[in-house]
């Protein structure tokens, strides 16, 4: 462990939201790790790397706007015993370059660190060619990479460190922006594939990730209000996804409820669901994310909304499904 | 605390300066550690010791020490010397 | 400076035992096929390079047009890392030798190469680094020709050019033709020198079965810190007077006759 995370240094993360937290925590990773190479598509002040840049010029490398070359030159490097983080913007990172990224990562087993930049709808304005809710579905189905969603600046840290001593290849999805969520406000054991648990309660299980935790923390509180005690677990790993966790939830819970900031086909979603429909018994599932479809461009908050994932459109869809069931 | 004195030492603190007397002509990107980052930092710091939230015109508009100083006064915190 | 008659023997005869053992990996892979057409041309390049020129202990090779992997493999046999045996199992089940090559370290495969467009990047990356680590090894690298309208390929030609890796060297098999036809009916995609030249590369055209030609590409010292790469003009098949510029061998079974035939002709040479 490299990186301290006291409740000062966890409040400016915040505020200063990931992908400059991502910037901060390059230069003390390169402090500590002399083979460590930082590689970009020419985002260097998008990713708060402007500073590493000039601190760091060994070990920095910028391909300009060439994902693909982004993927294949980190994958040289890598071959070198070079320590090898790459990172531009979630679509650029995910889709522009998959083919390297399945036969470089995934089959060949090179170890490379992606980092996706602003995933999720924080670029909505932008539009969804810049906007990213499929990165996690396409991902999953390459082997030999974990998949990790961290649920605030903090938890990046973390998942940089633990993805430097991970034998596979990471991606680590990035949302939220600016003066995000605090979710984890003290110090805390992390590990790739081993879920936390936020809120306990019995009868309903949240499961997520990323920075729509927040959400999920604010209905699950209502809930509780209303007497429907609600856990949240955030499952920051969706592959390799905590399946024991999931196994004892399934005997635990009436209802299990995943909440994504990304499409709920192929995401942590179906992840869980792929688990939880193996099992004898387990309970039913709702699925809160993105419905399939591209909405019309707008901010994080008009998003979320529109897709019914801000926390009121959670605590509904939760407390209408409950009661439902409970007729049967 | 003085104003002042918060004032200051979150720009010591922020950018790691030992010398107080060359602030006044501190401006954005004019030293290394006055960057993109060490701005949000600057400004996170100084929203903490003054207990306020700048608006993102003011943070844009923020290019020097001496700027900062006007811009407080928006928020009613008055700097002396 | 020409080579001496003694090292261009050499060359000329480890070119024949390689494409002996093209054409006995070829025939053991029965009814898989093999990629026959597209690996001849480029024998003569690897068999220079391996023989006058490249360290063992020190540089790399990316066969980035994969399914060439015939030579690569034969290459492989001749330094010892793949066994007689082995080359036998090419495209059978189970086989670590498949139709392009697979990474298998402790076999000589440095890494897994066939989707076209992919391996000069990973030549770029490796390059980079031995610059950033201020070492001396160089990396070779051989592209194809119809390889060359991906357009990876030329991110990574900027690429190249932007960190002046003058330890690394490109060879593109300029056999004329792709998987269907020739370039010409494909994709048009003609003066590549000139072309290489804009993007601040030594570039040069050189004949790719003149081993002087090859081995001059590969030691004449330029010391301007460009990148370097050699169109070389090669013959699809070359080596057998039936497979030459017949596109039908691009990827073909070799049945027991024609098999035989074409031995005949190496054994002539």
């Amino acid at each position: 462990m490299t990186i301290k995370l006291d409740a000062n240094k966890i409040k400016l993360y915040s505020q200063i939201g990931t992908r400059a937290t991502f910037g901060l925590a390059c230069i003390e990773l390169l402090k500590s790790y002399e083979n460590l190479m930082i590689c970009t598509a020419d985002v260097s002040t998008s990713a708060g790397l402007d500073r590493c840049r000039k601190k760091f010029p060994n070990n920095y490398v910028d391909v300009g706007i060439a994902e693909q070359n982004l993927i294949g030159v980190a994958t040289g490097l890598s071959d070198l015993d070079f320590k090898v983080i790459t990172t531009t913007f979630s679509p650029f990172q995910t889709l522009r370059c998959l083919e390297q990224i399945k036969v470089n990562l995934g089959y060949m087993k090179n170890k490379i660190i992606m980092v996706g930049l602003a995933s999720g709808l924080v670029l909505g304005p932008l539009g969804f060619t810049h906007a990213s809710i499929e990165d996690v579905g396409v991902l999953r189905s390459i082997p030999n990479i974990n998949i990790v969603c961290p649920s605030d600046s903090g938890e990046l840290i973390k998942s940089l460190e633990e993805s430097l001593l991970s034998k596979n290849s990471t991606y680590i999805r990035l949302t939220g922006g600016s003066n995000n969520k605090i979710i984890n406000d003290n110090d805390y054991k992390f590990e790739i594939g081993k879920s936390i648990e936020l809120l306990k309660g019995n009868k309903v299980c949240i499961i997520s990730n990323g920075q729509i935790i927040s959400e999920c923390l604010d209905a699950a509180k209502k809930l509780n209000e209303d007497g429907i005690s609600t856990s949240v677990i955030n499952m920051h790993t969706i592959k390799p996804i905590d399946e024991k966790k999931i196994i004892e939830i399934a005997k635990k819970y009436e209802l299990v409820v995943t909440v994504e900031e990304h499409n709920i086909i192929g995401g942590l979603g179906s992840a869980v669901a792929e688990l939880l429909t193996r099992l004898k018994n387990s309970p039913p599932q709702v699925f809160i994310g993105i419905n399939d479809y591209y909405e019309k461009g707008g901010n994080y908050f008009y998003l979320k909304n529109k897709y019914s994932i801000s926390s009121d459109k959670i605590f509904e869809k939760i407390i209408n499904t409950y009661e439902q069931f409970k007729k049967i | 605390m003085s104003n002042l004195k918060k004032y200051n030492q979150s720009f010591t603190d922020t950018f790691s300066l030992n010398d107080e007397k060359k602030l006044n002509d501190l401006k954005y990107n004019e030293i290394d550690e006055w960057d993109s980052i060490g701005h949000m930092t600057l400004i996170a710091a100084l929203e903490e010791s003054f207990k306020i939230s700048f608006e993102t015109d003011d943070i844009v508009d923020f290019s020097s020490y001496s700027k900062g100083k006007e811009i407080l006064l928006k928020y009613k915190v008055k700097i002396e010397d | 400076m020409q080579i001496d008659t003694q090292s261009k023997e050499k060359v000329e005869l480890l070119s024949n035992k390689i494409r002996k053992k093209i054409l006995l990996m070829a025939y053991s892979a029965g009814e898989s096929s093999a990629h026959i057409g597209g690996a001849l041309s480029t024998v003569d390049i690897v068999s220079t390079l391996y023989q006058l020129v490249f360290n063992i202990s020190r540089d790399r090779f990316i066969l980035s047009k994969g399914h060439g992997c015939l030579t690569y493999y034969a290459i492989l046999n001749h330094l010892g890392f793949i066994s007689d045996e082995e080359l036998l199992t090419f495209e059978k089940n189970g086989s670590i030798l498949l139709g392009h090559p697979v990474k298998n370290k402790d076999k000589g495969i440095e890494f897994s190469n066939g989707s076209l467009g992919m391996g000069l990047s990973i030549g770029v990356g490796l390059a980079l680094g031995y610059k950033r680590q201020k070492k001396e090894n160089k990396v070779y690298v051989v592209l194809g020709d119809g390889e060359c309208n991906e357009g990876a390929v030329w991110e990574s030609f900027m690429c190249a050019n932007k960190f002046n890796l003058d330890n690394l060297y490109v060879f593109v098999d300029n056999n004329k033709y792709q998987q269907t036809g020739s370039n010409e009916e494909i994709l048009v995609n003609n003066n590549l020198s000139e072309k290489l030249k804009t993007f601040g590369w030594n570039s040069n055209n050189i004949n790719g079965h003149d081993v002087n030609q090859i081995n001059k590409f590969l030691t004449d010292k330029v010391e301007n810190k460009k990148p370097n790469i050699a169109i070389c003009e090669t013959v699809k098949g070359k080596g057998i007077s039936f497979f030459e510029n017949n596109n039908n061998w691009h990827h073909s079974v070799l049945t027991k006759k024609n098999y035989e035939l074409a031995l005949e002709e190496l054994d002539d040479n």
